[in-house]
């Protein structure tokens, strides 16, 4: 799109990307006010002829971005000369919209501004090692603190208020697979004396009740004696969540074990059962698992970076309210994540608690494009080779982001090591299976209560499962009329 | 060529380099010529050469670099097999092969491998076969019906082959037949078609079982008390067996069943990057010496190197030799 400025044509080039219908209004009036903006001479022309707008609607109600951000690009040491503004057609208040489109604009060409708007909790960092995801990590860990101030279980802030992976009639079906596979290989007289299933990321622990209520019916109605070969095993790696379970599950502690477990590497903790698992089951793990992204831009690859920052407002009010001295903020975020809430220097439990929600709800990242000469020199994760994700971008894809998965594709390589040579693996996650589906929505991150949440890369995940000798398939999670949620589940590749 | 007591040797294949995986897909998808990556082939196998002997292994295979898998490379070149697409997104996938009409007796040309083999080395050396059991499971058969009269056919045609191997110099010849554990009910025909195979074959004749090792991983669950007493009756030298994952205990068979068969003791595990350390070796041969005597035991991993990283491959086939070393000067070798 070309926005005229005085007798010059200067070139503003603006991305409409995956706008809900009924945000078409909406997106036009955004549209006509960013071209007036161009037009009227508020912005310089020299940051015009190098900028790309991408307007978007972010689904996630609270994120990490504002509504209008900038995003630099930079090879090495050097800064490119052009840039990004996306603008989230949710955040944007239409009265100052103008105002803060120019003023973005201002502040492209004064590196100093956004000091003096933000308060950067960390420098740029790859996305995946950043702050944001010891946030993440503290509020498993200390889960019950945060329900209890925000007066609800963490799995209201799910999509309908519930988890799709206790769905009754879902677990029936799965334990109906279940057992007919161990039907097969009793008849071959192959079943193990033992039946090990793994459950990873127990939530509430009621699917894991859930399924073994129902595996134990349908055992004792066919008279096949399994339940008491059964050996389930509840792995996560918050504690608090694992006790949970353990209430959950007490009608079955015989044959339940409860185990901690790093989500990226269940086979450290689980190497004993090398090839032994006959199911693994996972639920909202992946989404949940730190991750990079990848942007192509004119055919360019560009790996991101980000850091951490609240708004200097935002940061000026945590400050009063809590009694930090404003310079000592970034040091009392680093002191929250390092000892948890409740020893806060000079804070009460509750004041640590607040502290806690405050700083997460305001905190924002910047992200800066760094140049990659090929997809070979991204950080890839643990066990990707290199030529799997050269081929899986291909050739000709101009304007592209994705995740990378990272942590999703490390706990994969280091889960599918369990499974028996008739075991499967099921992953039920919100998946996107092919490339093209990141440009109709927002995949993330978004804030999901105290935690994060991403779409799951699930085209490279196959890919790579493929390559470590499973075929990964999706189906539709139809058990709830409207659910994103997919089904993950591997079969043996020839 | 006179061998020390406990011989060390790989199972066949050596660990594959990235770099050349990524070659062969090239080759795949037609962006590298045939005359390319044979080329390329033969710099790998020379290398791998030099990494066994390095390591100092006593019989030493061509690493079977050359080879996608197990089992197109047998496909690719036997008369009558037809593969409709030869073109793959990766080089380790199976091509859809069919037969569908009587194999013809013709040669596959193995022996220039063999001989390329033979040339780059003053060591004994190995060729390693896949079995008729194992490629007609593979294979599609729109001609035969029978997998048995399948299998013996293909038999037929790859016994000119190990003859052929045999004049050509290969004194020591290896059939994998990975997938008897698959399918144990077939043991019986599995073995008559075996002996069809090596049958008038001037070599020794080592016949390799396991239990997988597609993708590194295994295919199937059991033990090898399927094997007995049926493979008695296979006309071969040596059973080259996997100990080292699965455990010693199925080596009590060698006690309940006596037998003349030479031993290959799988005492690396191929399937986890963890390199052992030289006394669980010898630990896991002091346990196969217990049941067969060590004038009959070959010294091996469980399975083909062909997933573990080279620096972990040549790790642990060093670590393999220096256990061997252990046990032989305990026998006061």
């Amino acid at each position: 799109m070309q926005a005229r400025q005085d007798a010059a044509i200067n070139i503003m080039i603006l991305h409409v990307n995956h706008i809900p219908p009924k945000q078409t209004a909406l997106a036009a009036s955004v549209v006509s006010t960013l071209v007036t903006a161009a037009c009227e001479g508020q912005a310089p022309a020299r940051i015009l002829e190098n900028l790309n707008v991408h307007l978007e609607w972010l689904q996630y109600k609270t994120n990490f971005r504002e509504a209008i951000t900038l995003r630099r690009a930079t090879r090495g040491e050097e800064v490119l000369p052009w840039f990004e503004v996306g603008v989230d057609l949710r955040q944007v208040r239409p009265d100052s919209l103008k105002e803060e489109f120019v003023n973005v604009l201002t502040d492209a060409a004064d590196p100093a501004a956004s000091l003096r708007k933000r308060v950067y909790l960390e420098p740029f960092t790859t996305v995946r090692s950043g702050l944001i995801w010891r946030f993440n990590n503290m509020f498993w860990q200390h889960l019950p603190l945060w329900e209890s101030a925000s007066g609800h279980g963490f799995e209201k802030a799910l999509p309908g208020g519930t988890s799709d992976a206790n769905h009754p009639e879902a677990i029936a079906d799965a334990v109906a697979d279940f057992w007919t596979l161990l039907k097969d290989l009793d008849s071959h007289n192959q079943l193990p004396a033992e039946i090990f299933a793994l459950e990873i990321g127990v939530g509430t622990g009621a699917r894991a009740c859930a399924w073994l209520d129902r595996f134990r019916t349908l055992d004792r109605e066919r008279s096949t004696q399994y339940y008491p070969r059964l050996r389930f095993l509840l792995a996560d790696y918050s504690m608090p969540t694992l006790n949970r379970a353990m209430e959950a599950v007490r009608e079955h502690r015989e044959l339940a074990s409860f185990l901690a477990v790093d989500a990226l590497d269940p086979f450290k903790s689980l190497s004993f059962l090398r090839f032994k698992v006959l199911s693994i089951h996972l639920t909202n793990v992946y989404d949940n698992l730190p991750t990079d992204e990848i942007v192509v831009r004119d055919g360019k690859l560009y790996f991101v970076e980000a850091r951490a920052y609240v708004p200097a407002p935002i940061a000026a009010r945590i400050c009063e309210a809590f009694g930090v001295q404003p310079a000592e903020l970034g040091r009392s975020v680093s002191r929250l994540l390092e000892v948890g809430p409740q020893h806060l220097h000079h804070a009460s439990l509750e004041q640590g608690v607040t502290f806690w929600r405050s700083v997460w709800d305001a905190v924002r990242l910047e992200e800066r494009y760094v140049a990659i000469q090929s997809i070979l020199d991204a950080p890839l994760p643990a066990g990707v080779k290199p030529g799997l994700l050269e081929n899986f971008v291909g050739e000709g894809v101009m304007n592209q982001r994705f995740h990378l998965s990272s942590g999703a594709l490390e706990s994969f390589l280091n889960t599918v090591p369990l499974l028996h040579p008739r075991g499967y693996l099921q992953v039920q996650d919100i998946f996107v299976t092919k490339l093209d589906d990141y440009g109709r929505m927002f995949r993330g991150p978004g804030k999901m209560d105290g935690s994060i949440v991403n779409w799951v890369n699930g085209a490279l995940l196959a890919e790579v499962g493929a390559q470590a000798g499973y075929d990964v398939h999706f189906a539709p999670f139809h058990y709830r009329e409207g659910s994103r949620t997919s089904t993950l589940y591997t079969t043996h590749r020839e | 060529m006179s061998l020390p007591i406990l011989p060390t040797t790989v199972v066949g294949s050596y660990s594959m380099p990235g770099w050349l995986e990524r070659l062969k897909t090239e080759y795949f998808v037609r962006r590298i010529s045939r005359q390319e990556l044979d080329e390329i082939h033969d710099a790998a196998v020379k290398a791998a050469i030099k990494d066994q002997e390095v390591v100092g292994l006593d019989i030493i295979s061509d690493g079977e670099l050359r080879r996608d898998n197990m089992i197109d490379y047998f496909a690719e070149r036997l008369p009558g097999v037809q593969t409709d697409h030869t073109s793959k997104k990766f080089y380790y996938d199976f091509y859809d092969s069919v037969v569908r009409g009587k194999l013809p007796m013709a040669s596959l040309r193995l022996a220039d491998d063999f001989r390329f083999l033979a040339s780059f080395t003053d060591r004994a050396t190995k060729f390693c076969v896949t079995g008729p059991h194992s490629l007609v499971k593979r294979i599609k058969d729109e001609y035969y019906k029978n997998e048995e009269a399948f299998a013996t056919d293909l038999a037929r045609v790859m016994n000119m082959e190990l003859k052929e191997l045999a004049r050509a110099g290969a004194k020591f010849i290896q059939i994998d037949e990975p997938y008897y554990s698959g399918f144990p009910e077939d043991l019986q025909w599995g073995v008559r078609v075996l002996n069809t195979l090596v049958e008038g074959v001037d070599a020794k004749i080592a016949l390799h079982v396991c239990y997988g090792n597609r993708y590194g991983k295994p295919s199937w669950a059991g033990n090898y008390r399927y094997l007995f007493p049926t493979i008695l009756e296979a006309n071969v030298q040596q059973l080259t067996l996997e100990f080292a994952r699965r455990g010693g205990e199925d080596l009590e068979l060698f006690k309940e069943f006596p037998n003349k068969f030479e031993l290959g003791v799988g005492v690396i595990d191929v399937k986890t990057h963890e390199v052992e350390t030289a006394e669980i070796i010898a630990e896991r041969l002091r346990k196969a010496l217990k049941f067969v005597p060590a004038e009959r035991i070959f010294v091996l991993p469980d399975c083909g190197c062909l997933h573990l990283p080279q620096e972990v491959a040549f790790a642990k086939l060093r670590t393999m030799v220096q256990g061997t070393k252990i046990i032989r000067k305990e026998l006061g070798g």
